[in-house]
């Protein structure tokens, strides 16, 4: 397939008088993954929250699959992000809140494997307990699981490794390998060079994304 | 080994460093700006206060007098236990509890400091029962019912003292102090609908006052000085909490913003309960689902609700306008039980996202849950209203039932307000400088109402309600429900507010 999952020219952000994306270029293509690697502040999340439309750029062109990123429905059916963190429903349950996502998107919840990817992530047992009750380290468990649990086509994950011991940075590679496998498009921004090799990603650097063709 | 070190100079030596990089005559002018808040609001209002705590002649019941005096009761506990009532500013909190200075001296300013707080309270409920029961001029005994008012609300402190240090009854009390606000709320509403005669001026009788003062300032002053010695067994994690929620008014307070609150006693609530996963109702649109089984996990407050449909009875005296709106505004009350989910929406759309739904499926989803709630209120309230008479004939019932989506409408447009914009710019009258964004927040689901309109003019008109009213009602409510989902939602937007 020739059309891009991710096409960004010329993009540029400035926060106040400080530039921190300065004419970036990024082409991802459909089933592709790419993980945008480099120190903190050089913009791999502003680059990551402009392509999920939750950043107006100062100037340059996004296309996600051929379109401009919005808030539209069909946008956000195709597209999961994890750069912001979620609110949680008061007084639903972890498991209440995995059900919710497979039913807004017509899954059936043994085909979608609700229990199976609670499991996998290791909040099976405390599939009980409110989202806020967690530790910090199984809400981002249960953020990942939500995130791969809806049918997508394009994941924008903001450092997935972060806060997970290194037995769930294993197994969230293994994921990401097996969504690329299946046609998924993933862009990340990491700090874990072997997590973004283990998840079958190419790291491109965040220096070498302005302006120049990364790819 | 570690030593007590004496906590007065530490907070002297506190209070000195701070007040030496704030502004010289900072806190005289604090003071100055309180006082003369004060003095204005009170000349403003003394009329209003002195209706509500001493009017010219007495005009309750016995029945009526003692239900107040329950729910005060009950209420003021209510109160207590929900501010700690043991806490200590956030600075302490952090840097004085974990400090080694005796736990005693610590918290004794806060007891003293809460003490009064609850004399004070407990006083005014003694003086409000008194002025609407007690015949003029006020017997001798009588007169040290604000006393022994002052003297409940130190006992109630003391109750809640004990409670809060997390013993096996401490969820007696609470349950006991619901039962009371719930038993007097029920007497003031019995006392209306059966019109009781006023107090005989003989009422409370002559011993009674002067005994029960006596027996509770023996009764506190003994558990008080027990209060004190064990004020050091007070867990710190309760000091904290109570720390946090003083915090949380006073931010709160100045920042006039009201949802700091709402969501701090939302997230406490869930936090203490044990819950075990539901299915969802597959028969139903998913947010609706999920609407119903949270509303299930609620029971209590599906209770007050209900108990609450009797509460316009107590306005059934007042002009018929006061009564309809009083009526509409119950129903945003109980459409509010079912809006959390939109607040949460409303505050961060990420799982709205993840949902992948329109703003128009979903708001269209949420409304169904409150406007179901909001219809059987209204249904349930003009029913009560017209079954004791305060209402003429007609079928009332049906017109509680039409006005469901305006009640569903208000109750999402009250949720969906989000922050208060303290951006807007400020109006300046006579009286000072007014902020107009806390004034549109507050009023926000309020405005939809106003599709209720018909329903409050029929309660003024005071004529038989006929079926052509009830339709008509149905009819402006449901069209002007369906323009608020339109207007405000759009079929290829997500987020419920656009960017």
């Amino acid at each position: 397939m020739d059309q891009s999952a991710i096409e960004v020219r010329g993009l540029s952000v400035s926060y106040g008088s400080a530039p921190v994306l300065v004419d970036v270029r990024l082409t991802v293509p459909v089933g592709a993954g790419v993980c945008v690697t480099g120190e903190n502040g050089i913009g791999k999340s502003t680059l990551l929250r402009c392509v999920a439309s939750l950043q107006r750029p100062d100037a340059g062109e996004i296309e996600i699959f051929g379109g401009p990123p919005g808030s539209t429905p069909e946008f956000w059916r195709a597209v999961v992000t994890t750069v912001e963190p979620p609110t949680w429903y008061p007084g639903l349950t972890a498991r209440e809140h995995g059900e919710l996502v497979c039913r807004a998107h017509g899954s059936d919840l043994a085909e979608a494997g609700l229990d199976e990817m609670l499991e996998r992530f290791g909040i099976a047992s405390h599939a009980d307990v409110i989202p806020p009750s967690l530790s910090s380290g199984q809400k981002q468990r249960l953020t990942l699981a939500l995130a791969l649990l809806r049918p997508s086509r394009l994941l924008i994950l903001d450092e997935p490794e972060q806060r997970l011991d290194p037995q769930a940075r294993t197994m969230v590679a293994g994921l990401l390998r097996d969504y690329l496998a299946g046609g998924g498009t993933a862009l990340l921004a990491s700090h874990d060079a072997a997590f973004a090799a283990a998840a079958g990603t190419t790291t491109v650097s965040m220096a070498d994304l302005h302006a120049a063709d990364a790819r | 080994m570690t030593t007590t070190v004496a906590v007065g100079s530490v907070r002297r030596w506190v209070r000195r460093t701070r007040s030496a990089h704030r502004e010289r005559g900072e806190t005289l002018g604090n003071f100055y700006f309180a006082v003369l808040f004060v003095a204005i609001v009170g000349g403003m209002l003394h009329r209003q206060l002195a209706a509500i705590f001493w009017p010219a002649a007495p005009n309750a019941s016995v029945l009526a007098g003692g239900a107040l005096s329950l729910v005060i009761v009950g209420g003021l506990y209510l109160a207590l236990r929900r501010l700690g009532p043991l806490g200590l500013s956030r600075p302490a909190a952090s840097w004085l509890l974990t400090a080694p200075v005796s736990r005693r001296r610590l918290l004794l300013p806060s007891l003293w400091l809460a003490t009064i707080g609850a004399a004070f309270a407990g006083a005014f409920g003694g003086l409000a029962v008194l002025g609407h029961v007690a015949a003029r001029p006020v017997p001798g005994p009588d007169a040290l019912l604000p006393l022994a008012g002052a003297l409940l609300g130190g006992a109630l402190l003391l109750v809640a003292l004990g409670a809060q240090a997390d013993r096996w009854w401490s969820s007696w009390p609470d349950n006991v102090a619901y039962l009371l606000v719930a038993a007097g709320l029920a007497g003031l509403v019995v006392d209306s609908a059966v019109a009781a005669p006023r107090a005989p001026a003989g009422w409370p009788a002559g011993g009674v006052v002067p005994a029960v003062t006596a027996a509770l300032a023996a009764i506190v002053t003994v558990f008080f000085l027990l209060a004190v010695r064990r004020l050091a067994h007070t867990p710190n994690e309760r000091i904290l909490e109570a720390s946090k929620t003083a915090g949380t008014l006073l931010d709160s307070a100045f920042g006039v913003e009201p949802s700091f609150v709402t969501e701090m006693v939302e997230r406490r609530y869930w936090a203490r309960r044990r819950l075990t996963s539901r299915r969802l109702w597959a028969r139903v649109p998913v947010l609706v689902a999920q609407d119903l089984v949270l509303l299930r996990r609620r029971p209590r407050r599906l209770l007050w609700l209900a108990g609450a449909t009797t509460l316009p009875t107590l306005l059934a005296h007042a002009p018929g306008w006061i009564l309809g709106a009083a009526v509409l505004v119950g129903g945003l009350v109980a459409g509010g039980a079912a809006a959390a989910t939109v607040r949460t929406d409303a505050g961060n759309p990420v799982l709205l996202r993840l949902l992948g739904l329109s703003s128009r499926q979903s708001i269209t989803q949420r409304l169904w849950v409150p406007g179901v709630l909001a219809a059987l209120w209204y249904s349930a309230a003009l029913s009560m209203l017209h079954a004791l008479g305060d209402l003429p004939a007609g079928p009332w019932w049906a017109l509680g039932l039409a006005l469901g989506p305006a009640g569903a409408a208000a109750t999402v447009r009250r949720a969906r307000v989000g922050f208060v914009d303290n951006g807007l710019l400020p109006l300046d009258t006579p009286m000072g400088s007014f902020s107009t964004g806390p004034a549109i927040s507050a009023l926000a689901g309020i405005d939809v109402l106003l599709l209720g309109l018909p329903t409050v003019v029929l309660i003024a008109q005071g004529a038989p309600l006929t079926w052509t009213g009830v339709v008509a009602q149905g009819a402006i409510a449901a069209v002007g429900a369906r323009a608020y989902v339109s207007g405000t939602t759009a079929a290829d937007r997500v987020e419920l507010s656009a960017r």
